[in-house]
């Protein structure tokens, strides 16, 4: 713990530390069609591939403090990026001697600035999300850890927020490897019992973050609502935007029989089904309309829609499902 | 047809039967408290469901389909316990003899059936596709038709099909009855005869099979003695209409005129087999063209004064050499086969005729008239031709029609018919018994034809002797001491033995006269009936009925190797001449004139029903037939035990079909 303060460890010795780290905190309970078995957000070995990524946003935004990236600021990096007259007040040190010894006329060089990216991602923390094993939630702090510890690493502006985030107990704003623990401990702690609706959730957020970058929101869009406004309103925030569509295997692949009453975790109604082959099938129908629809109205806006399996091994996930998208290189 | 009913339970156990549907319904509606699941979310659910809701009522039938199929499990399981059944005849045993009369009878079409009118043999054989339609599966049967013959028409086999196919092969005939063939036949199954020694109970020949017989006849059958039943089970069932009334016509013959031989009669006996008396109108054709019609009033049957109810018409045919006569009858009865009979008139034939005698003054006189020379052609010898070798070749080949030994016996007896005066035949059969002086004339056989013309009243005889025919003959005349003119049948032949000389001599060697018979009117015809019937002159011209079925014989010494017979409905037969000078055709099955040609020349003959035991088609309803010992009842009712046919084991095969239904639905949940 001390070293990992101080930062001096080496990747190898500070991933097998997050891993003795959070190791400890296994178990949990088991039932039918829901778990919350916690494991280890991030393995010794997830993080050792983490780090030779980045972060990869198709939009160049405006940082706000000095970063890695290249902004549309003109800064101070070494790479030269054009002349301009000088004007009174501007900095003479950056003023091209060269130029007015040639030609007698002030001119300011001008350098791209690298500035910081910033990197949110959007947890939907609804019981809905306790489901699958492991949990779709659990999944989703896997992935938002993973990501996370992307923009640390690069020293981008990580923030992770859940749909159901209080105004008054805002996210954390994270910066540099060192913000690490911080990222682990509070996504740690975010619990499946949120009932703020999608719409609510996503409109909170813009309202509370109007910066540019990239969002990742990660849900199952199980919205009675429906998903396509809450996403109207990232749209606006005009950011780069990522769907993490989590499904479980349950509700990909019901395997249920019987006359049942199917209550709903979050709002209690009651469907009383008889499952049979046929209803499993138009089940099946309904359910691939649905994944069809969200990733057409997606790509339409320009949006990154990834579904995923919650049984998917989150380094598979990341390395080869975003990397196909292009969010981390 | 509906089906019968068998309460099984009690009035309270249907009571809880009753409870049972409700029970299940109750059920039903407690059964679809849902076992309650936490989902994610209901919201693909809800959309899933909502396109089956548009046709819930639907979906609510089919959801609730396992309901319905254990309503009708229930439903079946009560009607089995209901025990539903139909009357039905099964038939008991598995090996049955169905024994069918195809005689003449049974062409009466007095029965209706569904498709109206059915001769008796009809509605027989349908009564037979009946009860095979209660046979089950596995069991044996054969077909017996019987008539004067019996015939297998299909042995034991399990193959309806085949026993079906049988069946409708079966053919009426125009033939008379003779039950017990066909029992002996269908006896010869059921009780196998038995080899080796019968007192060793192990060597029986076969396994003893019961089988039950059932005989479909109108049962006007002589009664069957000397049989024994054994393992046959009989079920004799009437087929016939009583109150069937019918004219028949019973005989019809031809002769010629005695005093004018270029006339015949015809003459025609007919008999009413009803209660009412009938004018029958009678049309004759000669050669198919008609010639008379006469109307014949026939009384009816009365059971105080029987055998009245009969007519006898006669018609008088002028230049008639030869040709078939047909005689219709219009009388609209159930039995057409006696409603036509045939007649044939054949061109005249002299016969030959031997007369070997020491003298017979009287005999040769009455043979040597003008009359008898125009029927047969008569050599007269003396006894000693007997011993000439020409004599003896002739005998043996049946160069005679009739040979007349007066009191003198030949070495062997000739291949025709004889007769002996005085004397007995040489073959050891017959015997004279006591010698009878002045026997008195007590009974002459007047239905024979040779003694059908005789008046024998004032006929004197010194002295005779007894004679014993051998068994089969029969005694012509009887006087107080026994028979005097007997007849017996040899080897296809007859021989008539008068046991009376006419001419005898005394022990002075003096002849003198036995008897005044020659004196008397009734000796020419006496000596014109031998000639008749004895050398067959009559028989040759036109010949005696012919019964269907029956052997018709033709002696014919100087006739050809084979003769050829065209039967009425064009059928050629060949016929060989048998070591006898005889021709032997038993294919007589049809009703009508069959033809004869030598070649050269044809003659004909006919053949007809002629039988009032088959004319008379009332049946013997409610009456027994007596087989051998046994008197066995005539029932006018399908035979068969009538059993039920249930449906118990039916409807609880169905209901497991239900059952297992029901659970493969469960399993598989192949509805919404």
């Amino acid at each position: 713990m001390p070293a990992f303060c101080e930062g001096g460890w080496s990747a190898a010795a500070s991933a097998n530390r997050v891993g003795d780290f959070f190791g400890g905190k296994g178990g949990g309970k088991l039932s039918y069609g829901m778990a919350t078995a916690e494991t280890g957000l991030l393995s010794a070995q997830l993080l050792g591939q983490l780090e030779r990524l980045e972060l990869v946003s198709r939009k160049i935004y405006r940082g706000r403090m000095k970063g890695e990236r290249r902004s549309p600021r003109r800064g101070q990096s070494v790479e030269f990026a054009d002349f301009r007259n000088y004007v009174p007040g501007d900095d003479i040190r950056f003023v091209d001697w060269n130029t007015y010894a040639r030609l007698d006329k002030l001119f300011l060089k001008l350098f791209l600035e690298e500035e910081d990216l910033h990197f949110y991602a959007l947890i939907d923390a609804s019981p809905s999300m306790d489901f699958g094993q492991p949990t779709k939630l659990q999944f989703a702090k896997q992935l938002a850890a993973a990501l996370g510890f992307v923009g640390l690493a690069r020293a981008d502006r990580v923030r992770i927020e859940t749909l159901g985030q209080a105004a008054e107990q805002p996210a954390p704003v994270l910066r540099g490897r060192r913000s690490l623990w911080r990222m682990l401990e509070y996504l740690e702690g975010i619990q499946p019992e949120e009932r703020a609706s999608l719409e609510e959730g996503v409109r909170n957020f813009c309202l509370r973050n109007s910066g540019q970058g990239i969002v990742v929101l990660i849900s199952d869009l199980m919205d009675k609502g429906g998903y396509q406004s809450a996403l109207r309103y990232l749209l606006a925030q005009r950011m780069d935007i990522y769907i993490i569509h989590v499904l479980s295997r349950e509700e990909m692949d019901p395997g249920i029989q019987g006359e049942l009453r199917l209550v709903d975790c979050e709002d209690a109604e009651v469907a009383e089904v008889t499952a049979s082959a046929p209803l499993l099938a138009r089940y099946r129908e309904t359910l691939n309309a649905f994944l069809e629809g969200a990733r057409e109205f997606c790509t339409r806006r320009g949006m990154s829609y990834v579904l995923a399996p919650n049984e998917v091994a989150i380094e598979e996930f990341v390395a080869q499902y975003l990397r196909r998208q292009g969010l981390v290189r | 047809m509906f089906p019968e009913w068998t309460n099984m339970l009690h009035g309270w156990q249907w009571l809880v039967l009753g409870l049972v549907p409700l029970a299940i319904v109750a059920l039903y509606f407690l059964k679809l408290k849902r076992q309650p699941l936490e989902v994610p979310s209901t919201y693909l659910w809800r959309k899933s469901i909502e396109d089956l809701h548009v046709n819930s009522l639907w979906q609510r039938l089919r959801r609730s389909l396992l309901l319905w199929l254990q309503l009708l499990l229930l439903l079946l399981i009560a009607m089995a316990l209901l025990n539903p059944s139909w009357r039905a005849t099964r038939l008991g045993g598995n090996r049955f003899i169905f024994v069918i009369d195809n005689s003449a009878s049974m062409n009466a079409e007095d029965m209706v059936n569904a498709a109206g009118k059915a001769t008796r043999l009809t509605v027989a054989r349908q009564r037979v596709e009946q009860l095979m339609d209660a046979m089950r599966t596995g069991d044996a049967a054969m077909i017996i038709s019987f008539s004067d013959t019996a015939n297998v028409v299909k042995e034991f086999t399990t193959d309806q099909r085949d026993l079906r196919r049988a069946l409708d092969g079966l053919q009426p005939t125009s033939r008379r009855t003779s039950f017990s063939g066909a029992l002996r036949l269908a006896a010869g199954l059921a009780n196998p005869g038995r080899i080796g020694n019968p007192e060793d109970e192990d060597e029986a020949a076969a396994d003893a099979l019961p089988a039950k017989m059932f005989v479909f006849s109108d049962f006007k059958l002589p009664e069957v003695a000397d049989f024994s039943l054994g393992n046959l089970d009989p079920q004799l069932e009437m087929v016939g209409q009583p109150g069937s009334v019918n004219v028949g016509i019973v005989n019809f013959s031809t002769r010629r005129h005695p005093q004018r031989s270029d006339q015949v009669q015809a003459l025609a006996r007919l008999e009413n087999f009803g209660p009412q008396p009938v004018t029958v109108t009678l049309e004759l054709f000669l050669n198919g063209q008609s010639i008379d019609v006469q109307e014949a009033r026939i009384p009816g049957e009365d059971a105080a004064d029987p055998g009245q109810n009969f007519a006898q018409v006669a018609f008088t045919l002028d230049d008639v050499e030869a040709g078939v006569l047909r005689l219709v009858s219009d009388y609209p009865d159930a039995l057409p086969v006696d409603d036509q009979a045939w007649a044939v008139v054949n061109p005249p034939r002299r016969t030959r005729v031997l007369f070997v005698s020491a003298g017979n003054t009287a005999f040769e006189q009455a043979l040597r008239t003008s009359k008898s020379q125009e029927l047969a052609e008569v050599r007269f010898a003396a006894p000693d031709i007997l011993g000439r070798e020409d004599y003896r070749r002739e005998a043996a080949a049946g160069r005679y029609d009739l040979v007349i030994y007066d009191r003198c016996q030949p070495q062997e007896m000739p291949r025709c018919n004889t007769l002996w005066i005085g004397r007995l035949p040489m073959d050891g059969r017959w015997k004279f018994g006591n010698r009878i002086d002045l026997p008195q004339i007590i009974d002459t056989e007047r239905t024979h034809p040779l003694m059908q013309l005789l008046d024998l009243g004032n006929l004197d005889i010194l002295e005779s002797l007894e004679v014993q025919p051998p068994a089969g003959g029969t005694m012509l005349i009887e006087s107080q001491g026994g028979a005097i003119f007997a007849l017996a049948p040899r080897e296809g032949f007859e021989d008539a033995v008068l046991g009376f000389e006419f001419q005898s001599t005394d022990e002075e060697g003096k002849d003198y006269y036995n008897t005044n018979w020659p004196r008397r009117r009734s000796f020419p015809v006496f000596v014109q009936e031998v000639i008749h019937h004895l050398a067959n002159s009559e028989g040759k011209r036109a010949s005696a009925a012919v019964a269907p079925g029956q052997t018709y014989e033709l002696h014919w010494p100087e006739g050809p190797d084979q003769l050829a017979i065209t039967a009425p409905d064009g059928t050629r037969f060949t016929v060989r001449r048998n070591p006898q000078n005889r021709y032997s055709f038993s294919q007589t099955d049809q009703l009508g004139v069959y033809q004869v040609q030598d070649g050269q020349s044809s003659h004909r003959f006919a053949v007809n029903l002629f039988d009032p035991l088959e004319s008379d088609i009332e049946p013997v309803a409610g009456e027994a037939v007596r087989i051998g010992n046994v008197q066995v009842a005539v029932s006018s009712k399908p035979q068969g035990q009538v059993a039920r046919i249930e449906v118990w084991k039916l409807l609880a095969l169905l209901g497991l079909g239900v059952l297992l239904l029901e659970w493969y639905i469960y399993n598989r949940r192949v509805y919404v």
